[in-house]
């Protein structure tokens, strides 16, 4: 028992303050903004603030509605899903958004983010709908 | 004369024959040996009976009022192709058959019954397996959906379904199924005066029970079970929750009941019994908690903002470790008459009501809300003391938030 004791406490030490994604639970983190349960692995977010503090959310909608409430200038990441990868959290900042009701999000904004162009494109063949950056998306959701 | 009558009853008998419905059988060693074929040749409110036997079909599509019947249960697989029963029509009525592997997909939520635009249908003693989404409404009224066994895979499968979802539908009755490891076990968005009665929701992914924006509805004398959390009540207005039963809802995020930005609820007579949060509240007034039971669950309510006009009267808390919890301005919510397990008043004058008032926020529990991680500190003898002296004399803890009448004796 007593081995353990000082690795643990480095790993402790040494996990607690760098930034970076948090793995997201599904079916057992809940959103930081909704309190729904997190399980669609298509649409969640997160940010991580500069002092390492993951926040969890179901939805991309979920997330701009809690950045509208804090300061985001103490966010260092902004992660979405990827819809074509399902449980790959990519740069949020980086990613294309569809707007289609073809896509049901969690929140009901038909909200949803891809890391490629082509798989917006792809999306768009078969749902109609807006797309838009990141800036576009701040936008919509006047933060 | 005489002979007027005799025309008069002929016509009749031709009317008549008219009337009744007939009976088709699919089988197969019958002449019709799909249930596709069989609706094709069925006349409006027919009767197709299905024989025991297993159907390779998908996208049965039902455009006329109808009855499918099942003997013993026969089977129709839908080999994972899409969706299998569509009803897009009044009057059908679906009984007695074991439907499953309903295609699923990234894009489209294909269902193992879907009802569109539909009114006055039935459906009911049907068995679902390896189902994606199961018995879906859409913009439908007045049908029922009783006695159904929904049983899902999704325990390993996060891209799945719900066990029975209504999305705009009205005055439906949702009563007696079972609902088993789906994502949500019954959902309703945008659906008013449904009454849900006596389900069984259980081993399901997110919540036994879902509402979003949806208004007037009622619960009552459901069970639900160690669901990833009981049930969720989102953007609604006026719903009755009657005589449930939330049990063991145990994880970080779990909890029996969840309420964010609901108006006007009357919740009377449940049991919340072993669940991390017995109910979770959020932006919700004029509530009215009524004789429910409170037992053994880490925080028996936790207010988390602004909840305004409640009343919380004749209920029993029973062995909570919090028996409430709160992280804002608890305005105007009145507590009396309640049980509280972990009231330690005397009753000197013997009319039933404690003499002291209690106060149900421990200083402990506005710690734990400031720095979750003070929660390892529990039971600890210093939380003990300090507990005690902030009873003695509140410094910490809201001066109007008491039970001014706290029981000696639980609440029948």
């Amino acid at each position: 028992m007593k081995k353990y004791f000082i690795p643990t406490i480095l790993l402790l030490i040494l996990t607690s303050c760098s930034i970076k994604p948090q793995p997201i639970d599904y079916g057992s983190d809940a959103c930081y903004y909704c309190s729904m349960t997190i399980v669609d692995r298509q649409h969640a977010a997160q940010i991580v603030t500069e002092k390492g503090k993951a926040f969890k959310f179901d939805a991309t909608e979920c997330m701009m509605n809690h950045l509208n409430d804090i300061n985001s200038n103490e966010i260092a990441l902004f992660l979405v899903n990827d819809y074509s990868n399902p449980g790959v959290l990519i740069n949020a900042t980086k990613a294309f958004y569809l707007i289609s009701e073809g896509i049901p999000s969690p929140m009901g904004e038909y909200l949803t983010a891809f890391g490629a162009k082509e798989g917006v494109e792809e999306a768009m063949l078969i749902h109609e709908g807006d797309q838009l950056n990141w800036e576009q998306l701040k936008l919509r959701f006047e933060y | 004369m005489e002979r007027k009558h005799v025309v008069l009853y002929v016509i009749l008998l031709l009317l008549g024959t008219k009337m009744w419905a007939s009976t088709i059988t699919v089988c197969k060693t019958c002449p019709i040996k799909t249930i596709k074929e069989g609706i094709a040749r069925a006349a409006d409110f027919d009767t197709i009976l299905i024989k025991k036997g297993t159907y390779h079909e998908f996208n049965i599509r039902i455009t006329k009022p109808l009855t499918l019947i099942g003997e013993d249960y026969p089977i129709i697989d839908g080999q994972e192709q899409g969706e299998i029963i569509q009803i897009a029509a009044n009057n059908v009525t679906i009984e007695g058959v074991f439907i499953k592997n309903v295609g699923t997909s990234y894009t489209s939520d294909y269902a193992a019954i879907r009802v569109i635009r539909s009114e006055d249908f039935l459906i009911q003693n049907v068995k679902l397996e390896k189902l994606f989404f199961g018995i879906y409404l859409e913009k439908s009224k007045n049908g029922k959906v009783l006695n159904n066994k929904i049983v899902g895979d999704a325990k390993d499968e996060y891209n799945s379904g719900n066990g029975i979802q209504l999305w705009h539908s009205q005055n439906i009755i949702v009563a007696n199924n079972s609902v088993q490891r789906v994502r949500d076990g019954i959902y309703l968005e945008f659906s008013d005066d449904i009454l849900i009665e006596n389900n069984y929701s259980a081993n399901n992914l997110r919540y036994g029970l879902h509402f979003m924006f949806s208004n007037d509805d009622i619960y009552k004398g459901n069970t639900f079970e160690n669901n990833g959390a009981g049930v969720a009540v989102m953007f609604s207005k006026r719903i009755k929750m009657l005589g449930n039963t939330f049990r063991k809802n145990w994880g970080t995020a779990s909890f029996g009941m969840l309420l964010k930005e609901i108006n006007d609820a009357e919740i009377y007579g449940n049991t919340f019994e072993e669940n991390t949060v017995g109910i979770s509240i959020e932006g919700s007034n004029r509530i009215d908690y009524k004789n429910n039971d409170f037992i053994r669950n880490g925080w028996a309510i936790k207010v988390r903002g602004a909840c305004y006009a409640n009343t919380i009267t004749n209920n029993n808390f029973l062995y909570n470790s919090f028996d409430l919890a709160y992280n804002s301005n608890l305005n105007d919510n009145i507590f009396e008459g309640n049980y509280w397990s972990s009231y330690t008043g005397y009753d000197l004058n013997r009319d039933g009501i404690g003499d002291v008032p209690f106060r149900p926020v421990k200083l402990f529990s506005y710690i734990v809300n400031r720095t979750p991680e003070t929660i390892i500190l529990l039971r600890s003898l210093f939380m003990d003391i300090i507990d005690f002296s902030e009873k003695v004399s509140p410094v910490f803890t809201p001066d109007n938030l008491v039970d001014a009448k706290p029981l000696m004796k639980k609440n029948k």
